[in-house]
């Protein structure tokens, strides 16, 4: 079982990502973007990792999803190969059309990972980039999707957030309806009791319904925002949490990871 | 009144090239696309006071000389003969352009500034003539430029 970590100019969390990749028991590389797209077809799953692809130009993801290896990650995600984006890679993936994938084949940009907006009280009270940890609820059944494959409904996970373009907008009518009706919401943001709260800081960035992770219809492309690779150990918590302090317990995050996995196992088979 | 700054990199433009690399080798331009610069666009509208004057003082707070050139036009806004100016400006809220709006209102006493409008002007320099010039910043600003569910754009030939 073998993941590419794919690597673009700017990205910068490539390596973090396959410690945790390889922590479950895949095998993993980087898997650098100037590399022939056709020994893609070698791996088993892909993890576009978080960063600022070519700087952020144009704007974030916009310039990385016109590669070459997107193309044939596009073949490769038709295959039913798990692919997870996190931040800078979600951005990628929406911008190359592969999320939320409602016209497959075509390519098509249907919503924008657009500048943060943090509302309170109807007020905005902060813009740009903003990290911190946040809860996030897991609003899909388990095995809807390949990174949430082993989370039950309702689970809460805490896991860091860093962008300054994560506000899920779209011009679509009727889009979000879809995503909705259709399971395609994987994550919201959500306070410590898992209330879906749409006004920050619970909404950290002002994201349409809280979102914080879509995945395809068919299930095997997820998108997020925060960070699951900054949360795989209880070791990186922040000091606060009580868990931070006891030895080999897995961190939140490590359940995405898991979940690739035990997709694989299962659909592959 | 409405003070337009047109404010450009005196360095070279690191996001033009990109988008110039893009737009040759990944989206297959080469041919008809020649150069590709770029602009920030900033509108300044205000209710009184010499526009002259104003202008002179918002380019001092906007633009920093070290590294930008500038140009001012007073209630009008051209482009030269030679590229096809494409304007993108998000059509969502624009957050940047408020933050300047209330600097220049509160911080730096300007009452007089109603609004402020931000944007992107790309200049794309073709090997064509101008209708099929026009059609394909078209195409070049839906393929690369903007993302619809945020972004506007608008050839201001």
């Amino acid at each position: 079982m073998k993941i590419a970590v794919m690597q673009f100019p700017g990205t910068n969390c490539e390596f973090e990502t396959l410690v945790s990749v390889k922590e479950v028991g895949m095998e993993g590389e980087i898997f650098r973007w100037n590399r022939p797209e056709g020994e893609m077809s070698g791996f088993d799953g892909f993890i576009i990792p978080g960063g600022f692809s070519y700087q952020d130009r144009v704007r974030a993801g916009a310039v990385a999803s016109k590669e070459p290896v997107l193309k044939a990650l596009k073949e490769e995600a038709a295959l039913g190969k798990p692919i997870l984006g996190i931040c800078n890679g979600f951005q990628i993936l929406v911008e190359a059309g592969l999320l939320p994938g409602l016209v497959p084949g075509k390519g098509k940009v249907q919503m924008a990972l657009a500048q943060n907006v943090m509302v309170s009280k109807g007020e905005i009270v902060r813009r740009g980039y903003y990290c911190d940890w946040v809860y996030l609820r897991h609003d899909a059944s388990s095995r809807r999707c390949s990174g949430s494959y082993q989370i039950e409904m309702g689970a809460l996970l805490k896991i860091p957030i860093a962008h300054g373009e994560g506000n899920l907008v779209t011009a679509s009518p009727g889009l979000i309806k879809k995503l909705n009706d259709q399971e395609q919401v994987v994550f919201r943001y959500c306070d410590r009791n898992g209330r879906v709260i749409d006004e920050f800081p619970v909404n950290v960035n002002g994201s349409t319904e809280s979102i914080a992770a879509i995945c395809n219809p068919e299930g095997n492309i997820l998108g997020m925002m925060p960070h699951p690779e900054r949360a795989f150990f209880a070791w990186q918590l922040p000091s606060f949490d009580p868990r931070k302090h006891r030895p080999n317990e897995p961190g939140p995050g490590r359940r995405i990871f898991e979940s690739m996995k035990r997709y694989i196992e299962v659909e592959s088979c | 009144m409405l003070i337009n700054l047109r404010v450009w990199l005196k360095i070279p433009d690191a996001e033009a090239a990109t988008v110039k690399n893009t737009l040759v080798r990944r989206l297959s331009y080469g041919k008809v696309l020649e150069d590709v610069k770029k602009e920030r666009l900033i509108s300044i509208q205000v209710d009184s006071g010499d526009p002259e004057e104003l202008a002179r003082a918002f380019a001092r707070e906007l633009v920093n000389e070290n590294k930008e050139s500038h140009k001012v036009l007073i209630d009008r806004l051209e482009f030269e003969e030679g590229y096809v100016p494409v304007k993108v400006a998000l059509h969502i809220e624009d957050g940047e352009a408020i933050a300047i709006r209330d600097r220049l209102r509160k911080r730096l006493g300007y009452q007089n500034v109603v609004d402020v409008k931000k944007a992107t002007v790309w200049k794309l320099y073709f090997r064509l003539l101008r209708p099929e010039a026009e059609i394909t910043a078209r195409e070049i600003a839906e393929k690369l430029l903007i993302n619809p569910h945020k972004d506007s754009y608008e050839i201001m030939m």
